[in-house]
Protein backbone atom coordinates (compact mmCIF):
# COMPACT_ATOMS: atom_id res chain seq x y z
CA UNK A 1 0.00 0.00 0.00
CA UNK A 2 1.89 2.99 -1.24
CA UNK A 3 1.14 6.50 -0.08
CA UNK A 4 -0.95 7.10 -3.21
CA UNK A 5 -2.91 3.97 -2.50
CA UNK A 6 -3.46 4.98 1.12
CA UNK A 7 -4.77 8.39 0.14
CA UNK A 8 -6.98 7.21 -2.70
CA UNK A 9 -8.30 3.91 -1.47
CA UNK A 10 -8.39 4.39 2.25
CA UNK A 11 -12.14 4.22 2.59
CA UNK A 12 -12.15 1.05 0.54
CA UNK A 13 -9.86 -0.72 2.96
CA UNK A 14 -11.81 0.54 5.94
CA UNK A 15 -15.24 -0.64 4.83
CA UNK A 16 -16.91 -3.70 6.28
CA UNK A 17 -18.40 -6.35 4.06
CA UNK A 18 -21.90 -5.01 4.58
CA UNK A 19 -20.88 -1.72 3.00
CA UNK A 20 -19.42 -3.50 0.02
CA UNK A 21 -15.98 -3.85 1.48
CA UNK A 22 -12.87 -4.34 -0.52
CA UNK A 23 -14.34 -5.81 -3.64
CA UNK A 24 -11.59 -6.05 -6.20
CA UNK A 25 -10.44 -9.43 -5.01
CA UNK A 26 -8.06 -11.44 -7.18
CA UNK A 27 -8.33 -14.43 -4.87
CA UNK A 28 -10.14 -15.19 -1.68
CA UNK A 29 -8.09 -17.72 0.20
CA UNK A 30 -10.21 -19.75 2.53
CA UNK A 31 -10.05 -22.86 4.64
CA UNK A 32 -12.22 -25.62 5.96
CA UNK A 33 -11.20 -27.62 9.03
CA UNK A 34 -12.99 -30.84 9.82
CA UNK A 35 -13.02 -31.32 13.59
CA UNK A 36 -14.27 -34.87 13.15
CA UNK A 37 -10.92 -35.67 11.57
CA UNK A 38 -8.79 -33.60 13.92
CA UNK A 39 -7.00 -35.81 16.43
CA UNK A 40 -5.26 -32.97 18.22
CA UNK A 41 -1.77 -34.24 17.37
CA UNK A 42 -0.29 -30.75 17.02
CA UNK A 43 1.53 -31.66 13.79
CA UNK A 44 0.08 -28.53 12.17
CA UNK A 45 1.44 -26.39 14.96
CA UNK A 46 4.91 -27.92 14.67
CA UNK A 47 4.86 -27.51 10.90
CA UNK A 48 3.91 -23.89 11.34
CA UNK A 49 6.86 -23.34 13.68
CA UNK A 50 9.18 -24.80 11.07
CA UNK A 51 7.72 -22.99 8.09
CA UNK A 52 7.21 -19.55 9.53
CA UNK A 53 10.33 -19.02 11.67
CA UNK A 54 8.26 -18.97 14.84
CA UNK A 55 10.35 -18.29 17.90
CA UNK A 56 10.61 -20.84 20.67
CA UNK A 57 10.07 -18.77 23.78
CA UNK A 58 10.77 -21.30 26.52
CA UNK A 59 8.70 -22.61 29.42
CA UNK A 60 8.80 -19.46 31.51
CA UNK A 61 7.47 -17.15 28.82
CA UNK A 62 5.06 -19.78 27.60
CA UNK A 63 3.44 -19.82 31.03
CA UNK A 64 3.03 -16.06 30.73
CA UNK A 65 1.07 -16.62 27.48
CA UNK A 66 3.83 -15.18 25.36
CA UNK A 67 4.13 -18.20 23.08
CA UNK A 68 4.30 -17.43 19.38
CA UNK A 69 2.21 -20.34 18.09
CA UNK A 70 0.40 -18.96 15.06
CA UNK A 71 -1.43 -22.26 14.88
CA UNK A 72 -2.57 -23.56 18.23
CA UNK A 73 -4.77 -26.45 19.24
CA UNK A 74 -7.34 -25.48 21.82
CA UNK A 75 -8.61 -28.27 24.04
CA UNK A 76 -12.12 -28.41 25.41
CA UNK A 77 -12.90 -30.97 28.08
CA UNK A 78 -16.44 -29.95 28.82
CA UNK A 79 -19.18 -31.21 26.57
CA UNK A 80 -22.42 -29.38 27.32
CA UNK A 81 -24.45 -31.77 25.20
CA UNK A 82 -23.11 -34.84 26.95
CA UNK A 83 -23.78 -33.20 30.29
CA UNK A 84 -27.35 -32.57 29.30
CA UNK A 85 -27.75 -36.19 28.36
CA UNK A 86 -26.49 -37.12 31.84
CA UNK A 87 -23.45 -38.97 30.46
CA UNK A 88 -20.86 -36.82 32.18
CA UNK A 89 -20.86 -35.02 35.47
CA UNK A 90 -19.87 -31.42 35.29
CA UNK A 91 -16.26 -30.70 36.14
CA UNK A 92 -15.07 -34.25 35.60
CA UNK A 93 -12.82 -35.27 32.76
CA UNK A 94 -14.66 -37.42 30.31
CA UNK A 95 -13.21 -40.67 29.14
CA UNK A 96 -13.81 -39.93 25.51
CA UNK A 97 -11.09 -37.29 25.67
CA UNK A 98 -10.96 -33.66 24.76
CA UNK A 99 -12.42 -31.87 21.79
CA UNK A 100 -9.87 -30.05 19.72
CA UNK A 101 -10.14 -26.76 17.94
CA UNK A 102 -7.16 -25.73 15.79
CA UNK A 103 -7.08 -21.96 15.94
CA UNK A 104 -5.18 -19.88 13.42
CA UNK A 105 -5.80 -16.37 12.13
CA UNK A 106 -9.30 -16.45 10.69
CA UNK A 107 -8.35 -13.98 7.95
CA UNK A 108 -11.58 -12.07 8.57
CA UNK A 109 -12.94 -10.08 5.67
CA UNK A 110 -14.28 -7.53 8.14
CA UNK A 111 -11.31 -7.83 10.43
CA UNK A 112 -11.55 -6.02 13.71
CA UNK A 113 -7.76 -5.69 13.91
CA UNK A 114 -7.46 -3.69 10.69
CA UNK A 115 -9.30 -0.41 11.36
CA UNK A 116 -7.58 0.14 14.71
CA UNK A 117 -3.98 0.03 13.49
CA UNK A 118 -2.62 3.56 13.80
CA UNK A 119 -0.04 3.06 11.05
CA UNK A 120 -1.88 0.78 8.59
CA UNK A 121 0.54 -2.05 9.25
CA UNK A 122 -2.34 -4.46 9.01
CA UNK A 123 -4.69 -4.22 6.06
CA UNK A 124 -6.63 -6.37 3.64
CA UNK A 125 -4.87 -7.54 0.51
CA UNK A 126 -6.57 -8.09 -2.86
CA UNK A 127 -6.05 -11.78 -2.07
CA UNK A 128 -8.56 -11.59 0.75
CA UNK A 129 -5.79 -11.97 3.30
CA UNK A 130 -5.35 -10.02 6.46
CA UNK A 131 -1.80 -8.82 6.03
CA UNK A 132 0.70 -7.79 8.65
CA UNK A 133 3.60 -5.67 7.44
CA UNK A 134 6.40 -6.04 9.97
CA UNK A 135 8.38 -3.06 8.73
CA UNK A 136 5.43 -0.83 9.26
CA UNK A 137 4.36 -2.12 12.66
CA UNK A 138 5.19 0.11 15.61
CA UNK A 139 3.97 -2.35 18.23
CA UNK A 140 0.97 -0.50 19.63
CA UNK A 141 -0.70 -3.93 20.19
CA UNK A 142 -4.08 -2.35 19.52
CA UNK A 143 -4.85 -5.00 16.88
CA UNK A 144 -4.19 -7.84 19.29
CA UNK A 145 -6.47 -6.31 21.88
CA UNK A 146 -9.17 -5.93 19.28
CA UNK A 147 -8.97 -9.49 17.95
CA UNK A 148 -11.87 -11.51 19.37
CA UNK A 149 -9.97 -14.76 18.69
CA UNK A 150 -6.69 -13.70 20.36
CA UNK A 151 -4.70 -14.90 17.39
CA UNK A 152 -2.14 -12.16 17.15
CA UNK A 153 1.19 -12.59 18.83
CA UNK A 154 3.51 -9.88 19.99
CA UNK A 155 7.29 -10.05 20.09
CA UNK A 156 7.95 -8.88 23.62
CA UNK A 157 11.60 -9.84 23.33
CA UNK A 158 14.25 -10.31 20.66
CA UNK A 159 13.51 -14.00 20.52
CA UNK A 160 15.86 -14.61 17.60
CA UNK A 161 18.81 -14.10 19.94
CA UNK A 162 18.37 -17.42 21.70
CA UNK A 163 15.62 -19.18 19.79
CA UNK A 164 17.86 -20.76 17.18
CA UNK A 165 21.32 -21.39 18.68
CA UNK A 166 23.87 -22.50 16.11
CA UNK A 167 23.50 -24.56 13.99
CA UNK A 168 19.71 -24.33 14.30
CA UNK A 169 19.69 -20.95 12.60
CA UNK A 170 20.27 -22.88 9.38
CA UNK A 171 16.68 -24.12 9.58
CA UNK A 172 15.22 -20.63 9.20
CA UNK A 173 13.02 -20.14 6.18
CA UNK A 174 14.52 -17.45 3.94
CA UNK A 175 11.14 -16.73 2.34
CA UNK A 176 9.97 -14.65 5.26
CA UNK A 177 11.69 -12.40 7.72
CA UNK A 178 12.70 -13.22 11.26
CA UNK A 179 10.75 -10.79 13.39
CA UNK A 180 12.42 -8.62 15.96
CA UNK A 181 11.21 -7.22 19.26
CA UNK A 182 8.26 -4.85 19.11
CA UNK A 183 6.27 -6.15 16.16
CA UNK A 184 3.01 -8.03 15.99
CA UNK A 185 2.78 -11.21 13.99
CA UNK A 186 0.18 -13.78 13.07
CA UNK A 187 -0.76 -16.53 10.65
CA UNK A 188 -0.37 -15.44 7.03
CA UNK A 189 -1.95 -18.49 5.36
CA UNK A 190 1.65 -19.23 4.33
CA UNK A 191 1.76 -16.19 2.08
CA UNK A 192 5.27 -17.11 0.95
CA UNK A 193 3.88 -20.25 -0.65
CA UNK A 194 0.98 -18.33 -2.18
CA UNK A 195 3.51 -15.89 -3.61
CA UNK A 196 5.55 -18.64 -5.24
CA UNK A 197 2.43 -20.28 -6.70
CA UNK A 198 1.18 -16.97 -8.03
CA UNK A 199 4.58 -16.10 -9.52
CA UNK A 200 4.77 -19.46 -11.23
CA UNK A 201 1.24 -19.12 -12.58
CA UNK A 202 2.01 -15.67 -13.87
CA UNK A 203 5.19 -16.80 -15.60
CA UNK A 204 3.23 -19.55 -17.33
CA UNK A 205 0.31 -17.20 -18.16
CA UNK A 206 -2.27 -19.26 -16.35
CA UNK A 207 -4.35 -19.13 -13.22
CA UNK A 208 -3.32 -20.70 -9.93
CA UNK A 209 -4.55 -24.29 -9.96
CA UNK A 210 -6.47 -25.56 -6.93
CA UNK A 211 -4.23 -27.80 -4.86
CA UNK A 212 -1.08 -26.57 -6.58
CA UNK A 213 0.31 -25.60 -3.21
CA UNK A 214 -0.62 -26.28 0.37
CA UNK A 215 -0.26 -24.35 3.56
CA UNK A 216 2.23 -25.99 5.89
CA UNK A 217 -0.46 -26.97 8.42
CA UNK A 218 -2.50 -28.59 5.68
CA UNK A 219 0.54 -30.39 4.31
CA UNK A 220 1.43 -31.88 7.67
CA UNK A 221 -2.05 -32.88 8.79
CA UNK A 222 -2.03 -36.69 9.06
CA UNK A 223 -5.80 -36.99 8.81
CA UNK A 224 -6.25 -34.44 6.04
CA UNK A 225 -8.57 -32.38 8.22
CA UNK A 226 -7.53 -29.08 6.67
CA UNK A 227 -8.62 -28.02 3.20
CA UNK A 228 -7.27 -24.82 1.73
CA UNK A 229 -7.99 -23.05 -1.51
CA UNK A 230 -9.33 -20.12 -3.45
CA UNK A 231 -12.99 -19.42 -2.74
CA UNK A 232 -13.38 -17.36 -5.93
CA UNK A 233 -12.68 -20.52 -7.90
CA UNK A 234 -16.05 -22.34 -8.10
CA UNK A 235 -14.30 -25.65 -8.75
CA UNK A 236 -11.95 -25.60 -5.79
CA UNK A 237 -12.28 -28.18 -3.04
CA UNK A 238 -12.79 -25.55 -0.37
CA UNK A 239 -15.58 -23.78 -2.27
CA UNK A 240 -17.39 -27.04 -2.74
CA UNK A 241 -17.06 -27.87 0.96
CA UNK A 242 -18.44 -24.49 1.99
CA UNK A 243 -21.31 -24.96 -0.41
CA UNK A 244 -22.05 -28.49 0.80
CA UNK A 245 -22.20 -27.32 4.37
CA UNK A 246 -24.27 -24.27 3.47
CA UNK A 247 -21.88 -21.74 4.92
CA UNK A 248 -21.48 -18.48 3.06
CA UNK A 249 -19.11 -15.56 3.25
CA UNK A 250 -20.46 -12.12 4.04
CA UNK A 251 -23.04 -13.16 6.61
CA UNK A 252 -23.18 -12.77 10.36
CA UNK A 253 -25.76 -15.54 10.66
CA UNK A 254 -25.99 -18.52 8.34
CA UNK A 255 -29.33 -19.48 6.88
CA UNK A 256 -28.83 -23.20 6.96
CA UNK A 257 -31.59 -25.26 5.42
CA UNK A 258 -30.31 -28.55 6.69
CA UNK A 259 -29.51 -28.52 10.45
CA UNK A 260 -27.48 -31.72 10.01
CA UNK A 261 -24.83 -29.84 8.09
CA UNK A 262 -21.87 -29.38 10.38
CA UNK A 263 -20.31 -26.18 9.05
CA UNK A 264 -19.92 -23.12 11.24
CA UNK A 265 -17.60 -20.20 11.65
CA UNK A 266 -16.17 -19.24 15.01
CA UNK A 267 -17.77 -16.10 16.52
CA UNK A 268 -19.31 -15.09 13.22
CA UNK A 269 -22.05 -13.32 15.15
CA UNK A 270 -19.48 -10.60 15.86
CA UNK A 271 -19.69 -9.74 12.15
CA UNK A 272 -16.03 -10.43 11.48
CA UNK A 273 -16.74 -12.56 8.41
CA UNK A 274 -13.92 -15.09 8.92
CA UNK A 275 -12.56 -17.13 6.00
CA UNK A 276 -12.24 -20.36 7.97
CA UNK A 277 -15.13 -22.76 8.26
CA UNK A 278 -15.07 -25.48 10.91
CA UNK A 279 -17.00 -28.71 10.62
CA UNK A 280 -18.47 -29.60 13.96
CA UNK A 281 -17.37 -32.75 15.76
CA UNK A 282 -20.02 -35.40 16.11
CA UNK A 283 -20.07 -37.47 19.32
CA UNK A 284 -21.98 -40.58 20.05
CA UNK A 285 -24.59 -39.64 22.61
CA UNK B 1 5.97 45.60 2.17
CA UNK B 2 6.22 41.93 2.95
CA UNK B 3 5.08 41.05 -0.53
CA UNK B 4 7.83 43.14 -2.11
CA UNK B 5 10.47 41.39 -0.03
CA UNK B 6 9.20 37.95 -0.85
CA UNK B 7 8.69 38.46 -4.58
CA UNK B 8 12.32 38.01 -5.76
CA UNK B 9 12.79 35.08 -3.43
CA UNK B 10 9.67 33.38 -4.77
CA UNK B 11 10.74 34.03 -8.32
CA UNK B 12 14.13 32.46 -7.62
CA UNK B 13 12.43 29.49 -5.99
CA UNK B 14 10.17 28.99 -9.01
CA UNK B 15 13.17 29.26 -11.33
CA UNK B 16 15.08 26.65 -9.33
CA UNK B 17 12.04 24.38 -9.33
CA UNK B 18 11.59 24.70 -13.09
CA UNK B 19 15.28 23.97 -13.64
CA UNK B 20 15.20 20.92 -11.40
CA UNK B 21 12.06 19.50 -12.93
CA UNK B 22 13.25 19.83 -16.53
CA UNK B 23 12.39 16.67 -18.38
CA UNK B 24 14.84 13.81 -17.93
CA UNK B 25 14.29 10.95 -20.29
CA UNK B 26 15.29 7.41 -19.51
CA UNK B 27 14.92 4.87 -22.24
CA UNK B 28 15.40 1.79 -20.12
CA UNK B 29 12.07 1.58 -18.36
CA UNK B 30 9.11 3.56 -19.65
CA UNK B 31 7.81 6.47 -17.56
CA UNK B 32 10.06 5.91 -14.57
CA UNK B 33 12.00 8.77 -13.07
CA UNK B 34 14.86 7.65 -10.87
CA UNK B 35 15.46 9.41 -7.55
CA UNK B 36 17.97 12.23 -7.62
CA UNK B 37 21.38 12.29 -6.02
CA UNK B 38 24.29 9.96 -5.72
CA UNK B 39 23.76 6.48 -4.37
CA UNK B 40 27.13 4.96 -5.01
CA UNK B 41 27.87 1.97 -2.89
CA UNK B 42 31.27 1.09 -1.54
CA UNK B 43 33.72 -0.72 -3.78
CA UNK B 44 33.32 -4.43 -3.31
CA UNK B 45 36.68 -6.18 -3.59
CA UNK B 46 36.25 -9.30 -5.69
CA UNK B 47 38.63 -12.27 -5.82
CA UNK B 48 39.23 -11.55 -9.49
CA UNK B 49 38.77 -8.08 -10.87
CA UNK B 50 36.12 -9.03 -13.41
CA UNK B 51 35.96 -6.59 -16.34
CA UNK B 52 32.27 -6.15 -17.26
CA UNK B 53 33.25 -3.60 -19.88
CA UNK B 54 35.33 -6.05 -21.94
CA UNK B 55 32.54 -8.62 -21.90
CA UNK B 56 29.38 -6.57 -22.26
CA UNK B 57 30.60 -3.49 -24.09
CA UNK B 58 33.53 -4.46 -26.31
CA UNK B 59 32.49 -8.02 -27.03
CA UNK B 60 28.75 -7.31 -26.74
CA UNK B 61 27.93 -10.41 -24.77
CA UNK B 62 24.32 -10.40 -23.58
CA UNK B 63 23.93 -9.97 -19.80
CA UNK B 64 21.71 -13.04 -19.73
CA UNK B 65 24.39 -15.22 -21.31
CA UNK B 66 26.22 -15.36 -17.99
CA UNK B 67 23.47 -14.23 -15.60
CA UNK B 68 21.23 -16.82 -17.13
CA UNK B 69 19.01 -17.37 -14.09
CA UNK B 70 17.58 -13.86 -14.28
CA UNK B 71 14.88 -14.83 -16.74
CA UNK B 72 13.74 -17.93 -14.88
CA UNK B 73 14.24 -17.38 -11.18
CA UNK B 74 14.21 -14.87 -8.38
CA UNK B 75 17.93 -14.20 -8.52
CA UNK B 76 20.09 -13.33 -11.52
CA UNK B 77 22.89 -15.40 -10.06
CA UNK B 78 26.60 -15.57 -10.66
CA UNK B 79 27.57 -18.00 -13.41
CA UNK B 80 29.36 -21.20 -12.46
CA UNK B 81 33.09 -21.28 -13.14
CA UNK B 82 32.44 -23.83 -15.87
CA UNK B 83 30.70 -21.09 -17.85
CA UNK B 84 33.81 -18.88 -17.61
CA UNK B 85 36.02 -21.79 -18.60
CA UNK B 86 33.80 -22.55 -21.58
CA UNK B 87 35.44 -19.59 -23.29
CA UNK B 88 38.54 -19.02 -21.23
CA UNK B 89 40.08 -22.44 -21.73
CA UNK B 90 41.05 -21.02 -25.11
CA UNK B 91 40.54 -17.24 -24.99
CA UNK B 92 43.06 -14.89 -23.36
CA UNK B 93 44.79 -17.66 -21.44
CA UNK B 94 47.94 -15.55 -21.09
CA UNK B 95 46.26 -12.83 -18.98
CA UNK B 96 46.97 -12.90 -15.23
CA UNK B 97 43.26 -12.68 -14.31
CA UNK B 98 42.45 -15.67 -16.47
CA UNK B 99 45.37 -17.59 -15.02
CA UNK B 100 44.01 -16.91 -11.55
CA UNK B 101 40.61 -18.16 -12.71
CA UNK B 102 42.20 -21.29 -14.17
CA UNK B 103 43.89 -21.89 -10.83
CA UNK B 104 40.51 -21.85 -9.11
CA UNK B 105 39.12 -24.13 -11.82
CA UNK B 106 41.90 -26.66 -11.44
CA UNK B 107 41.57 -26.63 -7.66
CA UNK B 108 37.86 -27.32 -8.27
CA UNK B 109 36.92 -24.27 -6.24
CA UNK B 110 34.70 -21.40 -7.21
CA UNK B 111 36.06 -17.90 -6.76
CA UNK B 112 34.42 -16.41 -3.65
CA UNK B 113 32.50 -13.71 -5.51
CA UNK B 114 30.85 -11.14 -3.27
CA UNK B 115 27.33 -9.84 -3.63
CA UNK B 116 27.09 -6.24 -4.78
CA UNK B 117 23.39 -5.63 -5.22
CA UNK B 118 21.50 -6.84 -2.21
CA UNK B 119 18.00 -6.05 -1.02
CA UNK B 120 17.12 -6.53 2.67
CA UNK B 121 15.90 -9.92 3.85
CA UNK B 122 12.35 -8.68 4.27
CA UNK B 123 11.99 -7.89 0.58
CA UNK B 124 10.61 -10.28 -1.99
CA UNK B 125 12.03 -9.47 -5.40
CA UNK B 126 11.99 -11.66 -8.49
CA UNK B 127 14.11 -11.01 -11.55
CA UNK B 128 11.99 -13.24 -13.77
CA UNK B 129 8.80 -11.24 -13.41
CA UNK B 130 10.56 -7.95 -14.03
CA UNK B 131 12.26 -9.32 -17.14
CA UNK B 132 8.95 -10.70 -18.35
CA UNK B 133 7.33 -7.31 -17.97
CA UNK B 134 10.11 -5.16 -19.40
CA UNK B 135 11.80 -7.48 -21.92
CA UNK B 136 9.81 -10.46 -23.06
CA UNK B 137 6.32 -8.95 -22.82
CA UNK B 138 7.51 -5.47 -23.73
CA UNK B 139 6.68 -4.73 -27.33
CA UNK B 140 9.56 -3.27 -29.29
CA UNK B 141 12.14 -4.37 -26.75
CA UNK B 142 14.61 -6.78 -28.28
CA UNK B 143 16.34 -9.27 -26.06
CA UNK B 144 19.65 -7.98 -27.43
CA UNK B 145 18.98 -4.69 -25.65
CA UNK B 146 18.34 -6.29 -22.28
CA UNK B 147 21.27 -4.42 -20.72
CA UNK B 148 19.18 -1.24 -20.92
CA UNK B 149 16.59 -2.86 -18.68
CA UNK B 150 19.23 -4.21 -16.30
CA UNK B 151 20.78 -0.74 -16.17
CA UNK B 152 17.71 0.74 -14.56
CA UNK B 153 18.48 -0.91 -11.26
CA UNK B 154 22.11 -1.90 -11.73
CA UNK B 155 23.47 1.19 -13.49
CA UNK B 156 25.61 1.09 -16.63
CA UNK B 157 27.49 -2.05 -15.68
CA UNK B 158 28.72 -2.10 -19.28
CA UNK B 159 31.07 0.73 -18.44
CA UNK B 160 32.35 -0.72 -15.17
CA UNK B 161 35.02 -3.25 -14.52
CA UNK B 162 33.93 -4.72 -11.21
CA UNK B 163 30.24 -4.03 -10.70
CA UNK B 164 29.41 -1.29 -8.24
CA UNK B 165 26.11 -0.31 -6.72
CA UNK B 166 25.02 3.01 -8.19
CA UNK B 167 21.26 2.99 -7.63
CA UNK B 168 19.67 3.32 -4.19
CA UNK B 169 17.54 0.13 -4.43
CA UNK B 170 15.43 1.35 -1.53
CA UNK B 171 11.67 1.38 -1.18
CA UNK B 172 11.29 4.83 -2.71
CA UNK B 173 13.25 3.67 -5.74
CA UNK B 174 11.00 0.64 -6.21
CA UNK B 175 7.73 2.43 -5.53
CA UNK B 176 8.48 5.26 -7.93
CA UNK B 177 8.86 2.79 -10.78
CA UNK B 178 5.87 0.74 -9.66
CA UNK B 179 3.68 3.84 -9.64
CA UNK B 180 4.89 4.98 -13.05
CA UNK B 181 4.41 1.57 -14.64
CA UNK B 182 1.24 0.44 -12.88
CA UNK B 183 3.09 -2.15 -10.86
CA UNK B 184 1.38 -3.66 -7.84
CA UNK B 185 1.02 -1.28 -4.90
CA UNK B 186 0.10 -3.92 -2.35
CA UNK B 187 2.55 -4.05 0.60
CA UNK B 188 2.64 -7.83 0.67
CA UNK B 189 3.73 -8.01 -2.97
CA UNK B 190 7.23 -7.06 -1.84
CA UNK B 191 7.33 -7.13 1.95
CA UNK B 192 7.55 -10.54 3.47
Amino acid sequence: MSLKNILENWSQYRRGHEQGGHHEYEHMWGMAIDLNKCIGCNACSVACYAENNLAIVGKHRYSKSQAMHWMRIERYWDEPELEKAGLVTKGKTIETGASFLPMLCQQCNAATCEPVCPVAATYHTPDGLNAQVYNRCIGSRYCSNNCPYRLRYFNFWSYYEDSWPEPLHMQLNPDLSVRDKGVMEKCTFCVQRIRVAKDEAKMADRKVIDGEFQTSCQQSCPTDAIVFGDMLDPQSRVTKLWKTHQVELGKSKQSKQNPDKRGYRVLEGLNTDPCIMYLERVREV
Amino acid sequence: MARVLWAPFLAALVAVFVLLSSPVTYAEVPNAVPPKGEHNGKDVPQPIEFPHDIHAKINEINCMYCHTYARRSKVAGIPPTSKCMGCHSVIATDKPRIQKLTEYWEKRESPPWKKVHDVPDYVHFTHEKHLKRFVFDNEGMEVERVSEVCAFCHGEVKNMTVANKVKPLNMGFCVRCHEANDGPSDCWKCHK
